[in-house]
């Protein structure tokens, strides 16, 4: 008979998925590169692409650092997760701003946003909002002024006029050089603030068909990553194909967008534009790769779609009586910190469970 | 084409069931010295009847039934008790074992063989079950007798047969299926005598149809069921073909379903019909650590080793040996152990086939809940059990994890949630326990 042989033990299952985090956080990275293609292509390279790869080199530097100071494994700086931040980080700055300030933007969201807390998996917060919260705390007139315009790049003298942005509505806008660059939903909120007809008239011209393609397409103001609609949308489709990405989150936040956007974000009730609300800003650049952020997302379903109404709600009340035109950020920022609450209150119901109160 | 049932949750791993699904069952004589466990059921083991020295016959009782949730123990074979021992066995560190030196195995049936078991009453079919040592041949390995004995007062309404199989790598119910329809089409006629059922059914995933189609000209209704793992799990398997839900906490007697694996039903047709006590099963030899997988009909007692020898022996690169599939399967630290009532298969995994033995932290994706069969929140108990916060993996409902292992296996970060879990388990249940006590 065989000799007796010995073998290594483990725990049961001993087979596994071919799915890795690294796998996961370099599929993120892929579905962004489109949306930094349509950012070269509207703002330049020294617009986009400059701020993108400083900020994604900072973002790896500090997670280096913080890894060996803390005697810890540095190789998880590539896992592609400092990456991930790094672009979403120079995705909300504006495009034409200093270098250095993505790169501070990111030294901060990793240090603090995220090596303070223990690392991948350990932050409240998603890193890359935290690190923007901090530069528009910090520099809010770099954050919001002096945005360059689409294609502004390739004929600095045209300045306004080839945003992308109707002439006429620009018109409207009260000192409207002082702001080149002015971002459709500064635009929209300004409207609030003047005349009740002009303002009326400005929201008229936000809301034609030409203004949606422009929208759609990414020609109009706008952080450095969140223009390209289409290409972001594109991206989105590869994460779901891959897997990565799962439609709780997105589908319940733009469709709060839309919802109360139509609801509250009118001059009256139920007078908003929905669509324009969703089309706007940061929503689908938020709403498919910020709140879908899984370390700070809920992780239970019921969780998910919670999550994803609550920051929509909070998106346009920020963007409706906020102080800044958008809202995004903070709304994605304040639910997050929701997030183990409502995790705790959305356990599913376990199979064969009779709930008494359900 | 009807509708394939299935269940929420669950995952999809490599099947691999083309190395093995092909091989006719090859029975295999018992080897020169058997090592028959006596508590290859679930319960207490059975007390040991003989002694060194003593002459033992194929089918002699050798560890009598110790209790109600117990067996009997038979001999696989004629030979001559060469002593009794504790050794290591392949679902737990180490049991008695009654080691026998094979002489022959020929020999009439144990028991007066019943082919006319529809005129036997259900009383006298359990009996006979339960003499025979008749225990679940899926993994679990409970007393089958005692399924078949629900309490007064519960009544049971429907029979499935589990021939699911979603293990991957497992072949051995699917040739059952296939090569023995007749015997499991007869134990399943004895079992819902015995439950006093009228229309019993048999779940078979879509990866077989040969076996959808045996079942299907012997005249026994089939439920395709679609290839999601664990498919196969009792609980799923219910929710899948009759849409209830065992309760939390409670069995699947208590909403009226008995479940039993095809090869129990075999194993209950030979007891009833052939008088033969629970001797041989089959085993699926497998994986990318074996020259040429197969499926087994061993004796109980033949050492792994010696099935291993059978399958063309080990190939170069060996990291781990598994009794059972890769999803619920024990690692093994020797194939010295024996073959035992509940060895579905014996599976050796290149390290390029085992997973991971790293982790990394929780990325809370979800994935894992989303995949949770039972709708548990795997990642947070882990949390919680990590933290060895016991009350509050308590209350995420740590203790109806069956540890299917789907949830790490989705894991991206290979982090070993069904063991933070069963610990979890293990202390909750020390703290009730205490209280109670
Ligand atoms: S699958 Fe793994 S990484 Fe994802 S939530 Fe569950 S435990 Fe965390
Ligand atoms: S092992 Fe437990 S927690 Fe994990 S998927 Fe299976 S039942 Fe759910």
């Amino acid at each position: 008979m065989a000799e007796a042989r010995t073998f290594q033990l483990s725990m049961s299952p001993h087979f596994g998925s071919p799915q890795s985090t690294r796998r996961v956080m370099y599929d993120v990275v892929i579905a962004l590169l489109p949306a930094l293609a349509g950012a070269v292509w509207l703002f330049g390279f020294g617009g986009a692409l400059l701020p993108v790869l400083l900020s994604v080199a900072a973002a790896v530097a500090a997670e280096f650092v913080c890894l060996r100071l803390m005697g810890r494994s540095t190789s998880a700086a590539l896992d592609g997760s400092a990456i991930v931040t790094g672009i979403l980080l120079a995705y909300n700055v504006p495009p034409g701003v200093p270098w250095w300030l993505p790169v501070l933007g990111s030294v901060f969201a990793i240090v603090v946003g995220k090596q303070a807390f223990g690392g991948l998996g350990s932050n409240l917060v998603n890193p890359a909002l935290l690190g923007r919260a901090f530069l528009m705390a910090s520099f809010p007139v770099l954050m919001t002024a002096g945005w360059s315009a689409p294609f502004e790049w390739r004929n600095p003298s045209a300045g306004f006029g080839t945003s992308g942005i109707p002439a006429a509505q620009v018109s409207a806008l009260p000192e409207a050089d002082a702001v080149t660059g002015a971002t459709p939903l500064r635009a929209w909120k300004d409207s609030f603030g003047i005349d009740e007809h002009e303002g009326a008239a400005v929201r008229e011209n936000l809301s034609t068909p030409g203004t949606y393609m422009n929208l759609l397409t990414g020609r109009r103001g706008g952080c450095i990553g969140e223009t390209s609609i289409v290409l972001l949308l594109l991206g989105a489709l590869y994460l779901f194909v891959r897997k990565v990405l799962e439609w709780r989150i997105p589908l319940a936040y733009l469709g709060a967008v839309a919802l109360f956007g139509w609801i509250l974000g009118g001059p009256g009730f139920l007078e908003g534009d929905a669509l324009f609300s969703v089309l706007t800003g940061g929503a689908v650049l938020g709403g498919f790769f910020m709140a879908t952020d899984m370390v700070t997302s809920p992780v239970t379903r019921r969780g998910r779609i919670i999550f994803g109404i609550g920051a929509g709600l909070i998106t346009i009340i920020i963007r409706r009586w906020g102080g800044y035109p958008e809202g995004c950020s903070y709304s994605i920022l304040l639910m997050n910190l929701a997030t183990p609450l409502i995790d705790r209150f959305t356990r599913p119901r376990m199979l064969g469970e009779v709930r008494k109160h359900a | 084409m009807t509708r394939l049932r299935t269940f929420p949750g669950g995952a999809h791993p490599d099947e691999c069931k083309e190395l093995a699904e092909k091989r006719a069952v090859k029975r295999i004589p018992a080897p020169e010295t058997v090592r028959v466990a006596l508590c290859q059921h679930l319960g207490a083991p059975s007390t040991p009847v003989v002694k060194k020295g003593d002459k033992v016959t194929r089918g002699q009782e050798i560890g009598s039934q110790n209790g109600f949730i117990s067996l009997p123990t038979h001999s696989p074979v004629n030979g001559t008790v060469a002593g009794l021992e504790e050794a290591p066995l392949p679902h737990r560190r180490s049991g008695p074992v009654v080691v026998i030196s094979t002489e022959s195995e020929g020999g009439g049936p144990a028991f007066e063989p019943w082919p006319d078991f529809e005129s036997r009453t259900p009383a006298e079919l359990i009996e006979r079950i339960k003499l025979a040592g008749v225990c679940g041949m899926g993994g679990a390995s409970f007393p089958t007798y005692v399924k078949l004995s629900p309490p007064p007062g519960k009544k049971i309404d429907t029979l499935l047969l589990n021939g699911a199989e979603c293990e991957p790598y497992l072949t051995a119910d699917h040739r059952l299926m296939i090569e023995r329809t007749e015997d499991v089409a007869a134990g399943m006629r004895i079992l819902a005598r015995a439950l006093c059922v009228d229309d019993p059914a048999v779940g078979i995933e879509d990866n077989k149809p040969d076996a959808i189609e045996a079942f299907g000209k012997a005249g026994i209704r089939v439920e395709v069921l679609r290839v999601k793992y664990p498919q196969g799990a009792e609980k799923q398997l219910i929710k899948a073909v009759t849409g209830r839900e065992v309760p939390v906490g409670g069995l699947p007697l208590d909403i009226g379903v008995v479940v039993q694996n095809v090869g129990t039903a075999a194993a209950v047709a030979q007891a009833v019909r052939d008088g033969e006590p629970s001797l041989r099963r089959i085993v699926t030899v497998s994986g990318g650590g074996v020259r040429e997988p197969g499926n087994f009909d061993a004796a109980t007692g033949t050492p792994f080793s010696a099935l291993i020898a059978e399958a063309g022996g080990y190939g170069d690169d060996v990291a781990r040996l598994l009794s059972g599939g890769p999803m619920m399967g024990l690692a093994q630290f020797t194939d010295a152990v024996p073959v035992t009532k509940g060895t579905s298969g014996i599976v050796a995994l290149t390290s390029k086939e085992a997973r991971r033995l790293t982790e990394g932290p929780c990325i809370k994706c979800a994935k894992c809940v989303d995949a949770c069969p039972m709708k548990l929140v795997p990642c947070l108990i882990a949390a919680n059990s990590e933290n060895e916060k016991w009350a509050a993996a308590d209350e995420l409902g740590a203790l109806n994890c069956m540890a299917c292992g789907t949830c790490s296996f989705v894991c991206p970060s290979d982090r070993f949630l069904v063991h933070y879990i069963k610990r979890a388990q293990d202390m909750i249940r020390a703290s009730k326990r205490s209280k109670e006590a």
